[in-house]
């Protein structure tokens, strides 16, 4: 008994093996890796934007130019960590190498997973090989930020990443300016969660407050292990605050953040309260009582706002819940058809190879341009050819407004 | 009985220690092999086949746990302290591959046969080699620190210390960003990239992956090598008679504390030049990765291998790793497309991982390979049972005694 279940496991085994390795050789068929953390926390997020992005290829028939592109998902978390995992990261930079049909990636979610990845690919042999994320908004991916950034993501000199979505250096910005000139808000307290994301937001916030002419009177970490923030928030009423920025992401006990912030400083009506997109999609903070007329950001286009617009976007939106039947769990998930839609582009006018791939999009003299109406977002734009940034700066202000993110304002980076 | 055994174990061990390493040494070369001269010009199916199964990053990650496990081994296996906190280890050896390794001091440049990228001089970068035995030192003094005021715990009071140590250590790292304007670690984010090693004059790039295999896997036979033979030294001898009975051990003239911190230190080594060699695995340092169920991972290594056995623990430490980073997942998918199901098999590690503990414990406590000594102890339950009865009516007479 035993021994015909282990033959059968072994015949299962051998057919998968070849099963899962269908084309490859022929030179018009591409595949296009996706590479996300497809468990723990951000697992919701990322399955809709798969979905997303098997929906908008699907919509192209499958083709980009003369050539055929299909997808292959890779995960880069583990079920142990629940999150994005280094080793998975650079398991995944391998594997997109190794596999010879692959011309680019979409991807990753977390800016420190591109940071292992990016200059793995970076230095293939037939490449660079293309990486284009819906959601990395570290500046120091694309832009001077942390010393030798960014250089030392590209050892092989030139560049292959390019992303969807404004750094984090527009968001932070947009906030403050927004704090200082809409809500009229002058003494800032700033807090962070200690992480990549979080310290980044939180630093170009307090900056831009400060050149506002504002004063950031608390700058300090939140500990997403303590149970309870009433001392913080406590030290930051006697310090005289009328604003607060949570600069970092739900997950890191968000929860109990806002709460606390409610419990101690007043409700979201009387103490203004921002947080930034590290904090927007989250079904448990839009139910949350205290976290109505919590003001909120994003950067680019919110899922409020391509539905209002309607449009390109509003009918992909449509078309996404028809064919799954819920709507896309957050604005990424469109972002990462939009980070498709990039990459498609690029192959179109590319010979087919990974470095063909990656000259199309950048490093030549004009930049890739995708109009108001191609966009899927409804937002045109274009991708730096020199840093792979997006040229288009604007942050969506919103507010919580019976459990729901809604648009108050698009604001333009000044 | 117990003569008897003592006379036969060393000719028998012998022997099938040779055995052994020529096994592993088989396997390993057999692996270099395949990827190297075989993959390359291999069909497709074979390619995908490997990649999927029995990727090079994978390998390279058992070779590093199993030298993590064997020292985890030295001092759990050999010398009896129940340690908890292995991970710190690890954590401290890998931020020594960060700093010495790479661009993170970017306030100097030093290069000392190092490899520094392209274009990008400043930061500290030392050979690869070097490193090594800095992170080895550098660890074995942290084991020895964190030992001297530990050590004079037992059992669980010591495994409560080291538990504490084990979190206590990557948060340091997690926190150390801004130590009084000083960035030690650079937090959450990391450091990254991590050198490229270079070793006489031949780099090995991302995409060397089979020889940097080959690197990791004579760094774990170092370690296996130095188990075997410390185990038959005077050191070795002296931590299986602490491990058996400390009171009689330290009546037989063994400095306890002394041979205590020894294991630790060797253990700590084996931890810290696991961390380097996993820095540049990974090319990069995340504080992140140094939590509690690595150590519990570690741990498991050895007890599911054989508490003792190098050969035991290498078994185990294979087995896990491998389950961990890719059998499950495969397995996984080889049951989902075959049941049509969807099921998170990876989920379900922690699970799987608790159930196999539990009938390991049930029906056989030794491991899969156990040591001929831990074999007797365990089996020993005809007598242990009355053994222990007597002992306690004895202890409580005697304290009662003591009392009066």
């Amino acid at each position: 008994m035993i021994k015909s279940i282990k033959i059968g496991a072994l015949a299962i085994a051998g057919a998968i093996a070849l099963a899962a390795c269908g084309g490859g050789s022929s030179n018009s068929a591409l595949v296009v890796g996706t590479d996300l953390p497809l468990q723990g926390a951000s697992a919701d997020a990322s399955t809709a934007t798969n979905n997303a992005i098997a929906l908008y290829l699907e919509k192209q028939g499958g083709k980009a130019g003369k050539y055929t592109v299909t997808i292959k998902q890779y995960d880069d978390s583990t079920a142990a960590k629940g999150a994005w995992d280094d080793a998975q990261c650079a398991k995944n930079a391998q594997d997109h190498v190794a596999n010879a049909a692959e011309v680019a990636v979409m991807g990753t979610y977390n800016s420190g997973c591109a940071k292992i990845e990016v200059p793995v690919l970076n230095q293939d042999p037939t490449g660079p090989m293309l990486m284009v994320s819906h959601a990395n908004t570290n500046p120091g991916l694309t832009v001077s930020w942390d010393p030798g950034e960014p250089e030392k993501y590209y050892p092989g000199g030139t560049r292959n990443y390019a992303r969807v979505v404004p750094n984090d250096i527009y968001q932070g910005t947009a906030d403050a300016q927004y704090t200082f000139q809409e809500a009229k808000k002058t003494k800032c307290a700033v807090l962070n969660d200690n992480q990549t994301y979080g310290q980044g937001i939180a630093k170009s916030f307090a900056d831009e407050f400060a050149k506002q002419g504002g004063t950031v009177v608390v700058n300090e970490a939140w500990d997403a292990k303590q149970t309870s923030y009433t001392a913080l928030f406590q030290k930051i009423k006697a310090a005289g605050a009328d604003c607060v920025f949570f600069g970092g992401i739900y997950d890191n006990n968000g929860g109990t953040l806002v709460k606390d912030a409610v419990a101690v400083l007043g409700d979201n009506a009387s103490f203004f309260k921002m947080a930034p997109d590290g904090f927007s999609g989250y079904p448990d903070l839009q139910g949350m009582p205290q976290a109505e007329g919590l003001h909120l950001s994003f950067a680019g286009k919110s899922l409020d706002g391509m539905v209002k617009g309607g449009g390109a976007a509003g009918q992909f939106v449509a078309d996404y819940k028809t064919k799954y039947g819920v709507d896309p769990a957050s604005s990424y998930s469109i972002y990462g058809a939009s980070a498709m839609q990039v990459i498609l582009k690029a192959i179109a006018a590319s010979d087919g190879t990974r470095k063909g791939v990656t000259a199309a999009l950048l490093g030549g003299s004009s930049p890739v341009c995708l109009t108001d109406a191609e966009s899927i977002t409804g937002v045109g734009f274009c991708i730096d050819p020199k840093t792979g940034d997006v040229d288009k700066k604007s942050v969506t202000i919103q507010t919580m407004t019976g459990g729901k993110e809604t648009d108050l304002k698009v604001w333009d980076v000044q | 009985m117990a003569e008897e055994t003592k006379a036969a174990a060393p000719a028998h061990t012998s022997s099938s220690n040779t055995k052994w390493a020529i096994g592993f040494i088989t396997v390993v070369l057999a692996i270099y092999a395949i990827n190297k001269f075989y993959l390359p010009t291999a069909p497709v199916q074979v390619k995908t086949f490997f990649n999927s199964w029995f990727s090079l990053t994978s390998m390279g990650e058992i070779m590093i746990y199993i030298l993590m496990a064997l020292g985890l081994n030295i001092v759990v296996g050999y010398a009896g302290l129940l340690d908890l906190g292995y991970v710190a280890f690890w954590a401290l050896g890998g931020y020594v591959a960060g700093w010495l390794m790479s661009g993170h001091f970017d306030q100097w440049t030093v290069n000392f046969f190092g490899n520094p990228p392209a274009g990008l001089p400043n930061g500290i970068h030392l050979n690869f080699l070097l490193v090594l035995v800095l992170g080895g030192v550098f660890t074995a003094i942290w084991g020895v620190i964190i030992g001297a005021p530990t050590l004079r715990l037992k059992s669980d009071y010591l495994a409560l210390v080291t538990l504490g140590f084990g979190e206590i250590i990557p948060q340091v790292m997690v926190n150390g960003e801004d130590i009084g304007g000083f960035n030690l670690t650079n937090g959450t984010k990391g450091i990254n990239p991590v050198d490229n090693i270079k070793l006489f004059g031949y780099e090995f790039g991302p995409f060397a992956l089979a020889d940097k295999f080959l690197i990791y896997a004579a760094l774990a036979g170092l370690m296996i090598i130095l188990s075997l033979r410390l185990r038959d030294g005077r050191l070795g001898r002296a931590w299986l008679a602490i491990r058996e009975d400390e009171l009689a051990a330290s009546m037989m003239g063994v400095p306890l504390m002394r041979t205590k911190l020894a294991s630790y230190a060797v253990g700590a080594t084996a931890g810290g030049v696991g961390g380097v060699a996993f820095a540049t695995l990974i090319g990069g340092v995340y504080a992140e990765r140094f939590n509690f169920q690595v150590s519990i991972i570690i741990l498991s290594m050895v007890v599911l291998g054989g508490m003792g056995n190098v050969w035991g623990v290498l078994v185990g430490a294979t087995l896990l790793a491998w389950v961990n980073n890719t059998g499950l997942v495969q397995f996984g998918n080889i049951i989902n497309s075959a049941t049509g199901k969807n099921i998170d098999f990876p989920s379900f590690n922690f699970l799987i991982f608790g159930v196999l503990l539990i009938l390991m414990m049930l029906f056989r406590r030794e491991g899969f390979l156990p040591e001929a000594r831990v074999r007797l102890i365990m089996h020993e339950e005809e007598f242990s049972e009355v053994a222990v009865v007597t002992d306690d009516i004895e202890v409580e007479g005697v304290h009662h005694h003591e009392h009066n």
